[in-house]
C-alpha cells in the first residue's frame, strides 16, 4: 500500500485544481482483487480496460488543457518582458518593480510546468504498479501490449513542456543573474519559501525520493533509488512549511 | 457513431465486385476494433458516397424501386474514374493520414463549412445528395470528393508533414482517442493538441485583426488557414488567450494564497528585496532539480519498457523455435531451456534482423507466451 499511500498523501496537498485529476489507484487496486477471485475472466479483463482507458482520457484531457494555459502563458510572459525593456517612459523604480513581478511571475510559471510534469509522472507509474499487479493477481499478460499504448499518449509525451521549462530557465539567467547568498539570508529564505508551488515542489521531490527506496517487489523493471544531495535542505523546508508566515 | 451503421449498409458490399482491393481491406479494418474515430478515416473516398449516403438512404428507397442494396450500390462504387484521391492511397489510410491532393485545399473554407453542417445533420443538405443519387452515373463526385478528404482528415490527423498552400507551420497533431471498441461513443471530437508555432499563427491572426477583444473565432480560423483547425478549437483557444491577457499570471493555487504572499512581500520589501530574489532563486533550484530527476525517471521507464519488450520478443522466439525444433533435435530443447545466452547466435541473429514479428501477437499457441512471459518476470 506504500504507493497508494504516497499517491493519496501528494494529491491532498496538490494544488486544488489538480486533485481529481490523478489516477483511482485505490479503486483500481480493489477491482484488480475483484477480479482475480472472479470466474469471468473475459469480461473482467475488458471491464478493467475500459476503466484504465478512462482514466488515459482524463489525463490527457487534464494535460492537454494545461499545456495549452502554458503555451498561451509563456508567450504572455515574454511579451511582458519585451513590453518592460522597451517602454523608456517608465522610471527606473517602475522598472525594477516591473522586473521583480516578472520575475515572481516566472518562476512560479516554472513551478507550475514542472508540477505537470510531476503529475505525468505519477500517473504513469501508477499505471505502471496497477497492470503489474494486474497481471501477477490475474496471471494475465496485459502489462506489457497496454503500457506500451500509455507510453504514446499525449500526457506521458511531456517533450513540449520539458521544452518550455528549459526556455523559461534561459530566460531566467539571463535576465536575472545570481547574488551569493549570506547565513541570515538563509533563514529568511526558508520562512519565506514554504507555501504554494513552491511548498508542492518541495512536497514532490519528497515523494519521489519515498517512492523510488527500495520496495519487496524491486525487479529489473523497478527504478533504482534516488539519491538528492540537498536532501538537508529539503527536509528543513518540509519541517517549517507548516509554520504560517508572519 | 457510425460504426453500428456500418454493418447495416454494407452487408452488400462483399456481394458486389468491387474495382478496388481496398474495399474489402477497409472493411476488415473496421472490424478489428479501431476507435470510432479512426474508422471514419479508413473509409476510402471510393466508398465514401456510400457511407455519405448513409443519411440519405431513405431517399434512395423512394427514388430506386427495385432493391437498392444490390443495384445502386455498384454504381457507386464504380464512379470515381475522376477522383482525385488514387486507390494507392487508400492502403495506408488506416492509421496513416490520407495523403491530401493540393487541389483540395483550396476548397477547405468549403469543407469547413460541410463538416460544420454534416455535425449537425443539416436537412438542407439532403437535396443535393438527391439530386445526385438520380443521375445514375455519379457524374460530379468532386464536391463530395473533398468533403470526405477534408471530414477524414480532420479526425484522424496526427503530426503531419507541412501540407503545400496551407500555413508554414506543421499541421496540427489531433490525437485520436486512446479508447478501443468498447468506448465508442463517449468520445465524439478528437483532442487538439497546441504547440507553440501554432499559438503563435494563432497571435498574428488575432493581431491583424484588430487585437483579442475585436478578434472573432470564425475570423482568426480563416486568417490563420489551418489545416484540421476548427471554429471550437479556435474558440476555446481564444478564450484563455484572453483570460490570460487580462488576468496576468493567474496561478491555481486561488486567490488567498496569493494575497497572502503578496503581502507579506510589500511589508518587508524595503529591507529584504535581496531576500525576496534570494528566495525566488531558491525555488527555481528546487524546481530545476524537479525537472532534472523527472527527465531522468521518465527515460528510465522508457528504457525498461524498450528492454521489457525487447526480452519479450526474445523469449517468445525461444520458445517457437524450441517448440518447432523438437523432432529434428534434442538438443534445441535443452538450449530453451537455458538462459538466452545459449542458443546459437545465429538465432540471435536472426532475432535482431527479423524486425517484422510482432511479440504480442496472440496468434501463436498462447501459452507459450505466458509461459515465457513468466520466465521474463
Amino acid at each position: 500500500m506504500k504507493f497508494g499511500k504516497r499517491l493519496k498523501q501528494h494529491v491532498q496537498e496538490t494544488l486544488p485544481g489538480w486533485r481529481d485529476m490523478y489516477l483511482n489507484y485505490k479503486d483500481l487496486k480493489k477491482l484488480v482483487r475483484l477480479i482475480s477471485s472472479s470466474l469471468e475472466y473475459g469480461k473482467s479483463e475488458a471491464e478493467f480496460v475500459y476503466l484504465l482507458n478512462n482514466e488515459i482520457e482524463k489525463f490527457n484531457v487534464f494535460f492537454m488543457e494545461q499545456e495549452e494555459d502554458f503555451i498561451i502563458r509563456h508567450k504572455e510572459l515574454q511579451q511582458r518582458i519585451k513590453r518592460v525593456n522597451e517602454s523608456e517612459q517608465s522610471s527606473e523604480g517602475e522598472y525594477e518593480e516591473e522586473m521583480a513581478k516578472i520575475r515572481k511571475d516566472m518562476v512560479d510559471f516554472h513551478g507550475e510546468m514542472v508540477l505537470l510534469v510531476n503529475y505525468s509522472n505519477i500517473n504513469y507509474t501508477g499505471m505502471a504498479k496497477i497492470l503489474k499487479k494486474y497481471d501477477k493477481q490475474t496471471g494475465g499478460l496485459l502489462r506489457l501490449p497496454f503500457i506500451q499504448k500509455v507510453l504514446e499518449q499525449p500526457f506521458f509525451t511531456t517533450e513540449l513542456i520539458s521544452k518550455l521549462i528549459k526556455e523559461c530557465e534561459t530566460t531566467m539567467d539571463v535576465l536575472f543573474p545570481t547574488v551569493v547568498v549570506t547565513e541570515e539570508m538563509n533563514d529568511a529564505m526558508i520562512m519565506m519559501a514554504g507555501e504554494g508551488i513552491f511548498r508542492n515542489t518541495v512536497a514532490a521531490l519528497v515523494t519521489m525520493k519515498e517512492m523510488r527506496k527500495g520496495s519487496s517487489t524491486q525487479s529489473h523493471f523497478s527504478l533504482p533509488a534516488l539519491n538528492l544531495p540537498d536532501s538537508e535542505i529539503i527536509r528543513a523546508f518540509q519541517l517549517k512549511s507548516p509554520i504560517p508566515i508572519i | 457513431m457510425g460504426r453500428e451503421l456500418m454493418p447495416q449498409n454494407f452487408t452488400a458490399l462483399p456481394s458486389v465486385p468491387s474495382t478496388n482491393g481496398a474495399v474489402g481491406h477497409i472493411f476488415s479494418s473496421s472490424s478489428s476494433g479501431m476507435s470510432s474515430d479512426l474508422h471514419f478515416s479508413s473509409v476510402p473516398s471510393q466508398s465514401s458516397g456510400v457511407l455519405q449516403s448513409t443519411t440519405s438512404i431513405p431517399y434512395m428507397k423512394e427514388n430506386n424501386n427495385s432493391a437498392w442494396s444490390t443495384d445502386s450500390l455498384p454504381d457507386f462504387l464504380d464512379f470515381p474514374q475522376d477522383t482525385p484521391i488514387q486507390p494507392s492511397n487508400l492502403e495506408h489510410s488506416n492509421t496513416a493520414i490520407c495523403t491530401i491532393p493540393s487541389e483540395d485545399l483550396g476548397k477547405q473554407n468549403d469543407w469547413q463549412d460541410w463538416a460544420d453542417q454534416l455535425i449537425t445533420e443539416d436537412d438542407a443538405m439532403t437535396p443535393d445528395w438527391n439530386e445526385i443519387l438520380i443521375d445514375t452515373n455519379l457524374a460530379d463526385p468532386e464536391p463530395k470528393m473533398t468533403y470526405h478528404v477534408g471530414g477524414s482528415s480532420t479526425n484522424s490527423m496526427q503530426i503531419q508533414p507541412p501540407i503545400p498552400a496551407s500555413s508554414g507551420e506543421a499541421c496540427i497533431p489531433l490525437t485520436p482517442t486512446p479508447s478501443s471498441c468498447g468506448n465508442s461513443g463517449s468520445h465524439s471530437k478528437p483532442r487538439m493538441r497546441w504547440t507553440p508555432e501554432l499559438h503563435e499563427a494563432f497571435v498574428e491572426a488575432v493581431n491583424k485583426l484588430g487585437g483579442s477583444e475585436r478578434a472573432t473565432p470564425k475570423g482568426v480560423l480563416k486568417q490563420m488557414k489551418v489545416e484540421g483547425l476548427t471554429i471550437y478549437h479556435v474558440k476555446s483557444h481564444l478564450q484563455k488567450y484572453r483570460t490570460a491577457r487580462y488576468r496576468p499570471e493567474p496561478s491555481s493555487e486561488g486567490p488567498s494564497e496569493r494575497k497572502t504572499s503578496v503581502e507579506d512581500f510589500s511589508s518587508l520589501e524595503l529591507k529584504t528585496g535581496l531576500e525576496i530574489t534570494e528566495a525566488l532563486r531558491l525555488q527555481m533550484e528546487v524546481q530545476k532539480r524537479l525537472h532534472e530527476q523527472l527527465e531522468i525517471q521518465r527515460n528510465l521507464q522508457l528504457r525498461i519498457e524498450e528492454q521489457g519488450r525487447y526480452l519479450q520478443m526474445m523469449f517468445e522466439k525461444q520458445c517457437k523455435s524450441g517448440i518447432n525444433n523438437l523432432k529434428p533435435s534434442s538438443s534445441t530443447i535443452d538450449s530453451t531451456n537455458e538462459t538466452p545466452n545459449s542458443p546459437g547466435k545465429t538465432q540471435l541473429a536472426s532475432l535482431q534482423v527479423d524486425p517484422t514479428e510482432d511479440p504480442n501477437q496472440p496468434t501463436d499457441a498462447d501459452s507459450q507466451p505466458s509461459k515465457c512471459a513468466k520466465v521474463n518476470e
